[in-house]
């Protein structure tokens, strides 16, 4: 019986934890979600230009004493840019019709970025710092621990910051415009090309953002993130519902705590496993989403 | 205000458009009539600039437009509404109008701090006054998809209005209406025309162009067979020999 409750606790103290981790997975989802809302597009470059950012904002601590709510601003600064980048080589110019052609150029950002990130640190993982390591709040049986919290904190700040500006502010309500009917946004006086350079660049923030928390909550750096950051933001995508926020941040808190319980009954080797294989259940029994009446883009 | 210069338009072996010349007058109703597949449509399409002439020239109070986009187009006074009404679905009435009114950039009295989060009451008054022409006072805030179809053709021809145009084009605006609506859509087209908007009416019903507009040029194969005004255009032989030939779908 002790044994059981023993056997309780850890795992709810396990899917809790993965929750606040999969606040990382949640932001990467809404960029990718938002990308794909304004465009009907996925950005396969996306998890890399956020891996990218970190690594930026780690380089600047390095030099400078820097705190690192500075390392944070400087990854989502980097990201921003990047996203922006992204947007003008891989999607601007590509006829909007060509959808591979516009995925496989993101693809080639990905990997462009990647080799960029292993030719600048050597491909050697890097320390990176948390924030409220040692703190540790205990309730009841169960614990929190300071850092993921931390970066929890952020995801939830960051996500209210997107919402408000997506929902009540102009420069968010032309995005919406564009997102659902571009040719009339074109005839409200909207520059398409400008309204999605800025689309890319907010998602890029988020990215960024989430790239710190992700290696402020892992503590290293390694140019091995990226794909696996990739394949889980587009597998919260699809099960959150492409170009659906709410669904984005459902998910991600989801498969946070899907990943973080399944690696505690059945280990690191076997956990990304199961993930994939939730990816493949939503994709024939839900293949919009959690919210599947969610047919508009928006 | 507005002249189409030998402008041609081909899809692939399609020519939708061939040497059109068009020369619209300040301040009138210019209809344009046709059978099905006779180049109305692009014709709209290539003056607000969705697409882009294969040869030709739109040129709009001595502008030539062609490099425009549309965007910009609209920002130079062209505004249109749609044969197939495209709202913004997930908007409301309200913000569908106030995305609309954003591309006007004449206010220099508010901060723009105001009109970043859409609270400037210049702003809200004019949207205020669209909501009331277009009877659309009492759903502001229901999202633009959850509207009648004739509500959503009213929304659609209020929000090109907000964006203060000086040319509005009318892509069918009758379409799918009945009698009442028609004669309601006529009173407004007048009344647009009492501000000042010079309107391009693209139309099937019959008993809309001749009552409403002031010329009309009748487009058959993408070339202009006649121009006059309705009388003349209701008696003129090639005109109803190009209708007769497609007399089922009109």
């Amino acid at each position: 019986m002790e044994d059981f409750l023993y056997e309780a606790v850890e795992i709810i103290q396990t899917i809790w934890d993965g929750i606040l981790f999969g606040s990382t997975y949640a932001l990467i989802g809404i960029g990718f979600t938002l990308i794909f809302g304004a465009m009907g597009k996925l950005n396969m470059a996306y998890a890399g230009a956020a891996i990218a950012g970190a690594y930026v904002g780690l380089a600047v601590s390095l030099f400078f004493d820097a705190t690192i709510i500075f390392v944070f601003a400087v990854s989502a600064v980097i990201s921003t840019l990047l996203g922006y980048i992204v947007y003008q080589t891989c999607f601007r110019f590509i006829p909007t019709h060509n959808h591979l052609a516009a995925l496989m150029a993101s693809v080639g950002g990905l990997f462009f970025i990647d080799e960029l990130i292993v030719l600048a640190t050597l491909g050697s993982p890097m320390n990176f710092p948390g924030l409220f390591e040692d703190a540790y709040f205990e309730i009841g049986p169960f614990g929190i621990r300071g850092d993921l919290l931390f970066v929890f904190l952020i995801g939830i700040v960051s996500t209210l910051l997107l919402l408000y500006v997506l929902f009540k502010t102009r420069l968010g309500m032309a995005t919406r415009a564009v997102a659902q009917q571009d040719i009339a946004a074109q005839l409200c006086g909207i520059n398409i090309h400008r309204t999605n350079s800025i689309t890319f660049s907010i998602a890029g923030l988020l990215g960024g953002i989430a790239g710190a928390m992700t290696a402020a909550a892992v503590g290293v750096l390694s140019p091995v993130m990226t794909v696996p950051l990739t394949i889980k933001g587009l597998i919260v995508t699809v099960i959150g519902g492409l170009g659906s926020i709410p669904g984005a941040i459902i998910a991600g808190l989801f498969v946070g705590a899907f990943e973080n319980f399944f690696l505690y009954i059945r280990g690191i080797d076997e956990r990304d496993m199961y993930v994939v294989a939730l990816l493949f259940i939503f994709l024939i029994f839900r293949p919009n989403g959690i919210f599947s009446k969610t047919i508009n883009r928006d | 205000m507005l002249k189409i210069q030998s402008i041609s338009k081909h899809f692939g072996g399609v020519k939708a458009l061939n040497e059109l010349d068009l020369e619209v007058e300040e301040g009138e109703i210019y209809g344009v009539i046709g059978p099905n597949g006779s180049g109305k449509s692009t014709l709209v399409n290539v003056i607000c600039g969705i697409f882009l002439p294969t040869e030709g020239d739109v040129i709009f109070e001595g502008q030539i437009l062609s490099e425009n986009p549309t965007h910009q187009r609209l920002k130079k006074g062209i505004a249109r509404t749609f044969q197939n009404i495209r709202l913004f679905p997930n908007l409301t009435v309200w913000q569908n109008l106030w995305v609309a009114r954003n591309s006007v950039e004449d206010i220099k009295t508010e901060s723009s701090f105001y009109r970043w989060f859409g609270k400037s009451s210049i702003v809200k008054k004019e949207i205020e006054k669209m909501l009331e022409f277009s009877n659309l006072g009492n759903r502001a805030d229901e999202l633009a998809s959850s509207l009648a179809f004739g509500e959503q053709r009213r929304l659609e021809l209020a929000r090109a209005l907000a964006t203060k145009p000086r040319l509005l084009l009318l892509d069918e605006p009758a379409a799918g209406m009945n009698k009442d609506e028609i004669r309601d859509l006529d009173g407004r087209i007048r009344s647009m025309q009492l501000q000042g908007i010079t309107i391009i009416l693209i139309e099937h019903v019959m008993e809309l162009v001749m009552g409403v507009t002031d010329r009309i040029a009748v487009l058959n194969f993408g070339s202009k067979i006649a121009e006059g005004n309705p009388q003349e255009i209701q008696n003129n032989d090639a005109v109803q020999e190009a209708y007769l030939g497609y007399s089922e779908d009109d």
